[in-house]
């Protein structure tokens, strides 16, 4: 594998000396070549069999690295493969992680104009959180859009604000279960305003925010977030918001007494995930993270599953659909699934960041 | 007394998840209650019973569709449809409130020459108010205790059948009926859409421009 | 459904009607008249109900009859006070004494599945010491029963009705967590709870047994606040849709529409069987074993009613017993307005509870507990308090009935002294079968009173606590009914004994509330379902000693 990698280097290496030439000699046709449409597309395919035949390197044996070997990787640190590769996986992840963003936003705009509504709106501030998930939502669906290598700054501002939010909102919910008769007893927990929703703002956020130092990376460097490598950072708050999530989802599903078999779904997979994302960012290894991708999809495809779980749910409720104005404010929330999925992917960018950062 | 509960008119969800099939079918039936039609009380008792009925429950002249308390009460007679349980001291139902409208109408004429119907409003509170006490002592009462007929009895059943109507509903701004729809929001001052906006002071007009919504 | 259950019975055909679908059937086995079946259930309630699965569930043969109709809920219920008086049992029973009872809707149901029919679902474990009120309170009798073996019985009820109650409960020794969680409280209930806090006693949602979460067939509670007029989604979970269902599984025949008259006997003074009255005519079915669980009026009614020669008071009468000792439960209140609107009627009745006075002893001139509990009535319950209790007619009446919205209460479960002239007599006159009625006589004893002032004293100053003003007490209520055939553990001072069978008569039996030597501060469904499961598996242990 590494001979082939060498090979491909080396006749990229021929091929930009080639193009030195000659745009020395022929400065013009240089111009046209570079205007050209093909060029991108020729970058992709190679950049694309680049990836194909570059599996994810395992770490590497020992510290003690020979000069031939750094000044070889010097050298292939320049090679447009490598700087290709690495700018289109980081833009790549950046644009996964805009994506859990909208997903995450798109399952608090749906849940808390429900919630919010079913609380009648009784405290202006319950407007906010609509406000900010939409433009949330709205900014990560650019963004999922957006293929260049830079952070936005409008993106990167509503990110901040939705952190904000969500952490301005955890404390509301706080205050609102506390208040009532009984404080932090479990009847207050179950009825009156979720603790962790907020949470779910605050993660999309914070993911976005994530999604812009990602793909706004110089070349040649891998990104960080706070001074840590970006993957294994990212991979810690996708655990960590998937562990939160999973204690939202007992919560309710203790207070519905687990009467459907399928409600201990949420409440075991995801930890799983979680804790192997976790390991993959402490200790990654081909073995771990092969297991972490695969429990990653399998929440990914539970929270979708959930809502449907959720739409039988209202369904069976009394007067299903027709009594939508009260089952669908009292029923199991339709969007708070999605949440899960919009974590998984999330989990899943950082995956693929952290063997990029170990791919060295 | 201004409407606390302007425009607001449980009918307005008859077709809504809140009425199920029966309740329809009951409610019509009571609704289509000819408020003039006596099956048990003669025509001699009626109008001391609606003149009853107006004082305990006094509607609003202007309602569109007042409660026919007097035939609710009648209807119940006529059926002789108890409530499980008589007070001793009472004789049955029926015989109850035959001995207990002559009686009144007895006390009227004793006392004011006239029938109870005829002697206008003041008055008959003054009398209603009386045999509450238990301050009347014609002989036509018998062994009935007149404070025991006019709580237990009189009280009950008039009382009863107005508070069964979507009239009275409407004015004490209850919900209704409420199957398979029941109540989303428990909380203090929560409303849900489909129940009575209550009219604040000064906020009259937005009650029932909510009220108007309901459905 | 066309047919009308009211008058034409629907468990015939070898089929009973399907109340978890509508327009569905169950089968139905069948037992002929003359067949000598092994158990005859007068009643379907919570005794006569709960027994009838029990026994057909342990393979006996059981014919469960009931003087109400076979309610399909989901179709026959409206959301209409008036019109779902049909529940209750509205036919004429005299009621004297220094209080006369208010029966039929307060307390009376006429359905298959009794009382439980329109009951608040209030399902409450009795404090253990009240098993042994005489010797270890010092009132009242001790019942020949332990309380840790009823604790198990009370948790196979509550595993049977999946009650929905709070993961911790305040009072009581250790208990297994309830099946279900609590419901979420309504304004109503947060009085309670304000209050409570304000005077630093503990408070609980109130375990109740309608479902917060689905359960087969059963959706959860929709709020809508009309439990004791007829659940009409099937969340409340009464022994017509629970213990029944399972009962018809089982092989046992409900009979709707049967009115039994008499209990007879033979030569020897066992009984033979029922006569009772369905379709137009009497009948007799042969039984090997009676039992009777017609709650605490018609039971000893139809004991009494049963006399003959041989037992001229009666059957199981040698203690003079039956019809006597007859408790209810004081259901005084505290009423007051709030500047906050409570709308107490959405939601079941009683969604908050305070045992604190069942448990504490200190501080008491009286015998006996209460509990008080977050209430929520109906349009024409709440004129009635107003008008027959308060004494409000005309404009004041309209005037204070229209702040409806703004009511608030809390209202007591108390524990009211067994008394031998508290009783059920039978009257002269008689019912439309032909059967002599019932006289209710009841009156309070001072214990009763001094317990009745300090819950007015107390919730009055709960209620005040909270912010509520205009407050006012009702003090003419009361609920449940028990006690007029009590277990015991002596033939002279009781009627059955700890299995509910009576000292008289080795095959007749009675399982219902009427065997309460006390009452209790605590609601009786669940305890009158737990002496049926105890009873049920005493006579299952009997049946294999050859002692039935």
């Amino acid at each position: 594998m590494r001979r082939a990698d060498a090979a491909l280097d080396f006749a990229a290496n021929a091929a930009l000396i080639g193009a030195a030439v000659l745009l020395v000699l022929r400065p013009r046709l240089v111009a046209r070549a570079a205007n050209s449409p093909l060029l991108p597309k020729a970058r992709d395919l190679a950049v694309a069999g680049a990836r194909a035949l570059v599996p994810p390197a395992p770490p590497p044996l020992s510290w003690h690295v020979s000069t031939a070997r750094q000044l070889s990787r010097l050298i292939a640190s320049y090679s447009p493969t490598r700087i290709a590769t690495a700018r289109a996986l980081t833009k790549r992840a950046g644009r996964r992680l805009n994506g859990s963003s909208a997903l995450l936003a798109f399952s608090v705009l749906a849940d808390s104009a429900v919630e919010h509504y079913r609380g009648s709106f009784a405290n202006r501030a319950m407007y906010t959180p609509l406000v900010t998930s939409a433009l949330t939502l709205g900014g990560s669906l650019f963004g999922m859009a957006d293929a260049r290598p830079k952070k936005h700054t409008v993106r990167d501002t509503i990110y901040a604000a939705a952190a904000a939010t969500g952490f301005a909102g955890l404390c509301f919910h706080a205050y609102n279960v506390l208040k009532r008769p009984g404080g932090a007893s479990w009847n207050n927990l179950f009825y009156a305003a979720p603790i962790g929703a907020p949470m779910a703002l605050a993660l999309a956020g914070l993911l976005g925010r994530g999604a812009e130092r990602v793909r706004d990376v110089p070349p040649r460097q891998r990104p960080t977030i706070l001074g840590m490598p970006a993957g294994r950072a990212l991979a810690a708050v996708a655990a960590g918001g998937l562990f939160g999530t999973v204690g939202e989802a007992a919560l309710l599903h203790f207070r519905g007494a687990f009467q459907n078999p399928a409600m201990v779904l949420p409440v075991t997979v995801p930890p799983v995930a979680a804790a192997l994302l976790g390991a993959a960012a402490l200790r990654p290894n081909r073995q771990t993270n092969r297991l972490a991708r695969w429990w990653l999809r399998f929440t990914a495809l539970l929270g979708l599953g959930g809502v449907g779980f959720h739409i039988f749910g209202v369904s069976r409720a009394m007067g299903g659909w027709r009594n939508w104005s009260q089952n669908v404010l009292n029923g199991p929330p339709l969007p708070a699934p999605p949440s899960f999925s919009g974590l998984a992917l999330a989990g899943l960018a950082a995956l693929s960041l952290i063997e990029d950062e170990t791919d060295a | 007394m201004p409407d606390r509960y302007p425009g607001y008119d449980v009918l307005q969800k008859r077709h809504s998840p809140s009425w199920n099939d029966q309740t329809r079918a009951v409610i019509d039936r009571r609704m289509a209650i000819d408020p003039d039609h006596h099956a048990f009380f003669s025509d001699a008792e009626w109008p001391t019973m609606r003149a009853i009925c107006d004082r305990i429950v006094p509607q609003p002249p202007n309602r569109l569709h007042p409660a026919p308390v007097a035939a609710m009460v009648d209807q119940k007679l006529h059926d002789n449809s108890g409530d499980g349980y008589r007070d001793a001291r009472l004789p049955p139902l029926r015989e109850a409130w035959r001995r207990a409208l002559a009686a009144i109408d007895a006390e009227a004429t004793s006392r004011y020459g006239r029938h109870f119907h005829e002697i206008g409003a003041l008055l008959q509170d003054d009398l209603l108010k009386a045999i509450q006490n238990g301050e009347v002592d014609d002989k036509a009462w018998g062994d009935m205790p007149a404070k025991i007929f006019f709580q237990k009895r009189l009280l009950h059943d008039v009382v009863s059948a107005y508070y069964a109507h979507p009239a009275a509903w409407n004015e004490i701004g209850f919900g209704g009926p409420a199957s398979p729809r029941g109540y989303v929001r428990m909380n203090f001052d929560r409303r849900d859409p489909w129940e009575a906006a209550e009219a604040r002071p000064g906020r009259e007009d937005k009650a029932r421009a909510e009220n108007a919504r309901v459905g | 459904m066309s047919d009308d259950p009211q008058h034409t019975p629907r468990a015939i055909g070898g089929r009973a009607p399907d109340v978890l679908h509508p327009g569905g059937w169950v089968p139905m086995r069948q037992y002929s008249d003359d067949e000598e079946v092994d158990f005859a259930i007068v009643g379907t309630g919570a005794g006569g109900g709960t027994l009838a699965c029990k026994l057909a569930e342990y393979g006996f043969s059981v014919v469960a009859l009931d003087a109400g109709p076979y309610w399909r809920p989901l179709e026959d219920f409206a959301s209409d006070e008036h019109h779902q008086a049909k529940l209750y049992w509205t036919d004429e029973r005299i009621v004297d004494g220094d209080n006369p009872l208010q029966l039929g809707a307060n307390n009376s149901g006429k359905s298959v599945g009794g009382s439980t029919v329109h009951f608040a679902m209030v399902s409450l474990r009795f404090r253990p010491e009240w098993f042994k009120a005489r010797s270890k309170l010092g009132y009242g009798a001790d019942w020949p029963l332990d309380w840790r073996e009823m604790w198990t019985y009370y948790s196979e009820v509550e595993n049977a009705l999946k009650i929905s109650g709070p993961v911790n409960y305040p009072w009581g020794p250790k208990r297994p967590r309830y099946p279900y969680r609590a419901h979420e409280l309504n304004a109503a209930a947060l009085v309670l709870a304000e209050g409570a806090e304000a005077l630093g006693i503990a408070w609980s949602p109130t375990p109740l047994a309608t479902v917060s979460a689905p359960r087969g067939h059963s959706p959860p509670c929709v709020y809508r606040g009309m439990c004791v007029i007829g659940c009409s989604t099937n969340a409340k979970q009464s022994v017509l849709i629970t213990w029944l269902p399972r009962a018809l599984d089982a092989g046992a025949e409900i009979r709707d529409l049967a009115m039994v008259g008499r209990v007879e006997h033979d030569k020897s003074g066992r009984v033979t069987g029922v006569r009772y009255h369905r379709q137009g005519r009497w009948r007799f079915q042969r039984a090997k074993n009676v039992v009777v669980a017609g709650y605490a009026i018609e039971t000893p009614r139809l004991l009494l009613n049963s006399a003959t020669s041989r037992y001229p008071d009666g059957l199981a009468n040698s203690s003079g017993l039956v019809g006597k000792n007859l408790m209810v439960q004081a259901n005084q209140a505290v009423w007051g307005m709030m500047d906050r609107e409570i709308r107490s009627y959405k939601g079941p009745p009683s969604l908050a509870i305070t045992e604190h006075w069942n448990y504490t002893d200190a501080g008491k001139d009286f015998f006996g507990g209460y509990a008080y509990m977050s209430q929520g009535p109906l349009p024409v319950v709440w004129s009635g308090v107003e008008s027959t209790k308060r004494g409000l007619w005309g404009q004041p009446l309209i005037d204070e009935m229209e702040r409806y919205n703004h009511q608030v209460g809390l209202k007591i479960v108390g524990e009211c002294m067994p008394q031998e002239n508290n009783r059920v007599t039978l009257a002269d006159e008689r019912d439309q079968y032909g059967l002599p009625i019932p006289r209710v006589t009841y009156s309070y004893c001072d214990n009763d009173k001094r317990l009745i002032d300090h819950s007015l004293g107390f919730m009055r100053d709960a209620l005040e606590a909270t912010g509520a003003t205009e407050i006012w007490d009702e003090t003419d209520d009361t609920c449940h009914l028990n006690g007029t055939a009590r277990m015991g553990d002596d033939p002279q001072t009781s009627v059955v004994n700890a299995d509910c069978r009576s000292w008289d008569i080795p095959n007749l039996w009675i399982c219902d509330g009427s065997v309460f030597p006390t009452v209790g501060g605590v609601n009786p469904s669940l305890t009158i379902q737990a002496i049926a499961c105890r009873t049920a598996d005493r006579i299952k242990a009997l049946a294999a000693r050859g002692e039935l």
